[in-house]
């Protein structure tokens, strides 16, 4: 879809889930334990945010407790560090949605 | 598993994957063997909602069938296949710590798995030999409890970041269609077979299996499957071939 860059990190993180157990490796641990978890950061344009977090929950979504919750954050600004560009020359990525709109474009 | 030819198939099965290098756990239940012996003691099996009713007596029963008849019955047929088999239950090294169900009041001392430490598990397996692990367990303070086999392994599997789960069962897997036996489904995804269950197709003894499954896919289980154990060498079909023994559910 368009997505080429994504930061994930290891984490280990607990949320309070009204007295039910989170499973984990095969134990349960209780609201207040940290549980291992795994954060994902992706910049989009916000025209492709609707699209991504479908995906996301489309893909990660196991109906389990512990299947985490996706926030949405305005970006002020993007510059890449290599060249200085900011803005949406920065946020382009070679071989995403831009390519990609641009490659259907001129197959007429 | 009713019949010993198939039984016996099985574990050949399984010794031959653990030769070749796979490294498989074992875990068993006992239903009939269970209730033969509570017969036997003039006491009739009880069942609540597919669980067994499991009262003291219960489950001074279901402990010493499992744990001394079912499990060494089948480490002795590991043995004699081939393979060198180590039984276990959930109490051995605190395998499994249990706590009981919500529905104790009417089930009694069945249990659900609290807790996994599958420290144990490792040297076996790296010594090449099979753990059989019964599922009988202990809560903090001692006191037995019945775990379904099922839930045990899909646990154990969730424990140890096992590759696959396996259930064996004595249907063909999970049909689309109840009444059309050609409609298997062979492969499915959590989403999938979530909307299989709210849709009615998934019904009965088969819900519990696939809740067991989708919890251990949720906690990093790669596949899940519920192939049929009367089809001789299920195991094998199921792990070395594309077309498989039944259903696997994937993450």
């Amino acid at each position: 879809m368009g997505i080429r860059g994504v930061t994930v990190s290891d984490v280990r993180g607990f949320g309070a889930q009204g007295g039910s157990t989170e499973r984990h490796g095969g134990s349960e641990f209780s609201e207040d334990k940290f549980i291992a978890k795994v954060k994902m950061e992706i910049v989009v344009c916000k025209d492709q945010v609707e699209a991504v977090v479908e995906k996301i929950i489309e893909e990660a979504r196991t109906g389990e407790i512990g299947d985490g919750k996706i926030f949405l954050i305005p970006v002020s600004d993007v510059i890449r560090v290599r060249t200085g560009e900011r803005g949406e020359k920065a946020e382009r990525m070679s071989g995403g949605r831009a390519d990609m709109m641009s490659l259907t474009a001129s197959i007429d | 598993m009713k019949s010993a030819a198939l039984q016996s198939s099985v574990i050949n099965d399984l010794v031959l994957l653990s030769c070749v290098g796979l490294r498989p756990v074992l875990v068993h239940g006992g239903g009939p063997e269970i209730n033969s012996w509570l017969l036997r003691l003039g006491h009739e099996p009880q069942f609540h909602n597919g669980l067994r009713v499991t009262d003291a007596l219960t489950m001074e029963v279901v402990e010493m069938v499992l744990v001394g008849k079912v499990n060494k019955s089948l480490v002795s047929l590991i043995n004699s296949a081939g393979g060198t088999a180590v039984g276990l239950c959930g109490k051995d090294a605190r395998l499994l710590t249990a706590r009981p169900t919500p529905d104790a009041a009417a089930l009694g001392f069945v249990g659900e798995v609290a807790r996994v430490d599958p420290g144990i598990l490792r040297p076996i397996l790296a010594d090449g030999h099979i753990p059989v692990i019964a599922s009988v367990a202990a809560d903090e303070n001692g006191q037995s409890y019945n775990v379904n086999a099922d839930t045990a392994a899909g646990e154990i599997a969730a424990a140890m970041g096992a590759e696959k789960l396996i259930l064996l069962t004595d249907v063909a897997g999970i049909l689309e269609d109840r009444n059309d036996p050609d409609s298997l489904v062979k492969e499915i995804d959590i989403s999938g077979i979530r909307k299989m269950v709210m849709e009615k197709k998934v019904a009965g003894g088969m819900i519990p299996k696939v809740n067991c499954c989708v919890r251990s896919l949720a906690q990093g289980v790669r596949t899940a499957s519920i192939i049929d154990g009367r089809v001789p060498h299920s195991l094998l079909l199921e792990i070395l071939t594309d077309e498989g023994a039944g259903t696997m559910i994937t993450g």
